[in-house]
């Protein structure tokens, strides 16, 4: 049987592994292991950094006899390997590449660690080593009591916003991560947008991140769970970084809200359908604060989560259709705030602020603009997706996402015209002064 | 087969491989299967033209086994606290009696280890239970460095070793 369990936990630990291989006449070489991961039951890969003898020993020899030690209990095991191929793309060469940029980072290695390629072994046996070892540590450091708790805390009901509410909560309160946050997939513009944070002085909703733009990126892009335990430059996202540039007629930056100075990060892909529907990202001031366990806790909550998104969409989408009879509701009064929509990103303004864009941006020019024609104040989000001026990207959009970031950001900006959840998938607008509604170019729109 | 010439270590080589840093020693048996075991200690005999790696006898099975056959032996010197690294090869290895004084460089070999460690964080209790031996079990293994290669990382890495050879 292979202790996968010990070998992740030696693989994760501070003391290097140790790769022993030998040429075709048999000559012996022993050299330090840059990192290791499993990859399935049954193999794991080694970092592929330098074309040294090491490896002109497996492309000629494929036995390799790796030593590793358990860095709790000090259990050194020897586990017999055959290398079988090498990956230089794809989502375990991405994993290694972003933990290999953490420990240069950490080791004084950048610019030296670099990764050639994911070196893939299948594992044939696994010795324990005789020897002198420790008692394994408590079950304080497992992390399925949490997972279960956080589990239990999300809602049954439809409702995408509170469930992802319930989920940073529980990660805050089961877990102890106290930076978190969630970005959807924009999968048209290749981008991820943030729709709610804890543990940041600003919750940066609405800001984006690329696809395959450092760990959320590459998570989000190779659907695998990307981990730092040491501070890196390389995949560091800077507190300047902008969500795409200026728009016509003004800026349109939200930062992102992330630590400054991460000792640690955690990327995780909430599985979709066919793309992930977004990532989940924690981080920490603190260096190996995220354990090789709690990856796997996180990946299964991700995937829950992920399910439970899925799933209430499905339900709004049945949920009987009721909406009131349009009734024009007296106007408020005051002075007219000016409202500007620049259709060819569908940026809007209020005053000189600016809100959003995008399809969040669209969605609320349409609103804005029945309830002045309209007098409309109740929506529904079913009647928005059949809408064909929302113009969503395509059928899965994920508009339940999208209508959150619009509500948090109308609600962070304590903006005079505001969303209120009325049901099961409606919701209300207020507006609480006069509007003076722009297009600013029109033609595109 | 006719055995490459003794490589000269100098005596700054010498102190890093006696100064209390990681230890691996690795072989292979006649199939291609290479054997590995952490060396507890090493002793520098003749002025450096032997090499005596302590190790534990039943977690060094495989590994005296196989140099046993083939006399073929490569040690992995590594300080955990610069990443200065240096292997060592040699053709001659053979397991020897131990000699006076060899508990007491495994001893010192061990304090040097503890006090390393514990300046990035490890406890002393286990870095002992990691270089643990029953002092019926401890075993000597004594080569020729052979070849010597600089395996810090680096551009240089894999690099053999230059310095006058006598």
């Amino acid at each position: 049987m292979i202790p996968v369990r010990a070998l992740r936990e030696c693989l994760d630990g501070a003391i290097p592994g140790v790769v022993s291989t030998c040429a075709l006449d048999g000559t012996p070489n022993v050299a330090y292991m840059s990192q290791g991961m499993f990859v399935g039951p049954e193999h794991l890969a080694l970092s592929y950094q330098f074309f040294n003898r090491t490896r002109q020993n497996i492309l000629a020899n494929p036995r390799v006899t790796l030593g590793l030690t358990h860095p709790h209990t000090a259990q050194q095991y020897r586990v017999h390997l055959a290398y079988e191929r090498t990956e230089t793309a794809g989502p375990i060469f991405e994993s290694m590449k972003a933990k290999l940029a953490g420990i240069a980072s950490h080791t004084g290695m950048t610019g030296v660690f670099r990764l050639q390629g994911s070196d893939i072994y299948r594992i044939e046996g696994v010795e324990w080593v005789p020897g002198s070892t420790l008692p394994a540590p408590g079950p304080e450091g497992d992390p399925l009591p949490a997972l279960r708790a956080c589990v239990e805390s999300l809602p049954a009901s439809p409702d995408t916003e509170s469930l992802l509410d319930a989920m940073l909560d529980g990660l805050e309160r089961h877990f102890g991560i106290h930076q978190a946050m969630v970005l959807m997939l924009d999968a048209g513009r290749h981008r991820l947008y943030t729709v709610a944070s804890r543990g940041y002085p600003v919750s940066g909703v609405g800001s984006e991140i690329q696809v395959g733009d450092g760990v959320i990126g590459v998570a989000a892009r190779e659907r695998v769970p990307i981990r730092i335990s040491h501070m890196t430059s390389e995949y560091a996202y800077g507190l300047a970084m902008r969500e795409g540039g200026a728009a016509p007629g003004g800026e349109t930056e939200i930062p992102f809200p992330g630590l400054a100075s991460p000792g640690s990060q955690l990327a995780v892909p909430i599985p979709g359908l066919r793309e992930p529907l977004g990532v989940l990202f924690l981080e920490s001031p603190q260096e190996m604060r995220f354990s090789q366990a709690e990856e796997d806790a996180l990946v299964a909550l991700a995937a829950q989560v992920g399910a439970l998104f899925r799933l209430f969409l499905a339900e709004l989408d049945l949920a009987e259709e009721f909406l009131p009879a349009p009734v024009r509701e007296p106007g408020p009064s005051g002075s007219p705030l000016r409202v500007r929509h620049y259709a060819a990103n569908d940026s809007v303004f209020l005053g000189d602020d600016y809100l959003i864009k995008g399809v969040a941006g669209n969605i609320l020019w349409i609103l804005l603009q029945d309830h002045q024609a309209l007098g409309r104040t109740q929506f529904s989000n079913r009647e928005l997706r059949a809408d064909p001026r929302v113009r969503l990207p395509d059928q899965s959009d994920n508009l339940e996402a999208r209508l959150v970031l619009l509500h948090r950001r109308l609600a962070e900006r304590k903006a005079c015209v505001q969303m209120e959840k009325t049901g099961r998938g409606r919701f209300r607008l207020l507006v609480t002064r006069p509007l003076d509604l722009e297009d600013m170019d029109p033609g595109e729109g | 087969m006719s055995l490459p010439a003794p490589l000269h270590l100098d005596s700054d080589h010498l102190r890093f491989l006696t100064g209390g840093i990681s230890i691996n020693a690795a072989s292979s048996d006649g199939n291609g299967v290479p054997s590995l075991c952490r060396a507890i200690g090493c002793r520098v005999k003749g002025g450096g033209s032997r090499l005596v790696l302590f190790l534990s006898e039943p977690a060094a099975r495989t590994l005296l086994e196989d140099i046993q056959r083939s006399g073929q032996i490569a040690a992995v010197f590594s300080d955990p606290l610069t990443h200065r690294t240096l292997q060592i090869k040699g053709w001659d290895a053979a397991r020897m009696p131990l000699e006076p004084g060899d508990a007491e460089v495994v001893e010192g070999y061990r304090a040097a280890f503890v006090e390393r460690l514990k300046s990035i964080g490890f406890q002393a209790c286990f870095v002992r239970a990691l270089l643990g031996c029953g002092t019926m079990d401890l075993v000597a293994v004594a080569f020729t460095p052979g070849a010597a290669f600089n395996q810090t990382p680096g551009v240089q890495a894999g690099a053999p070793l230059e310095g006058p050879s006598r």
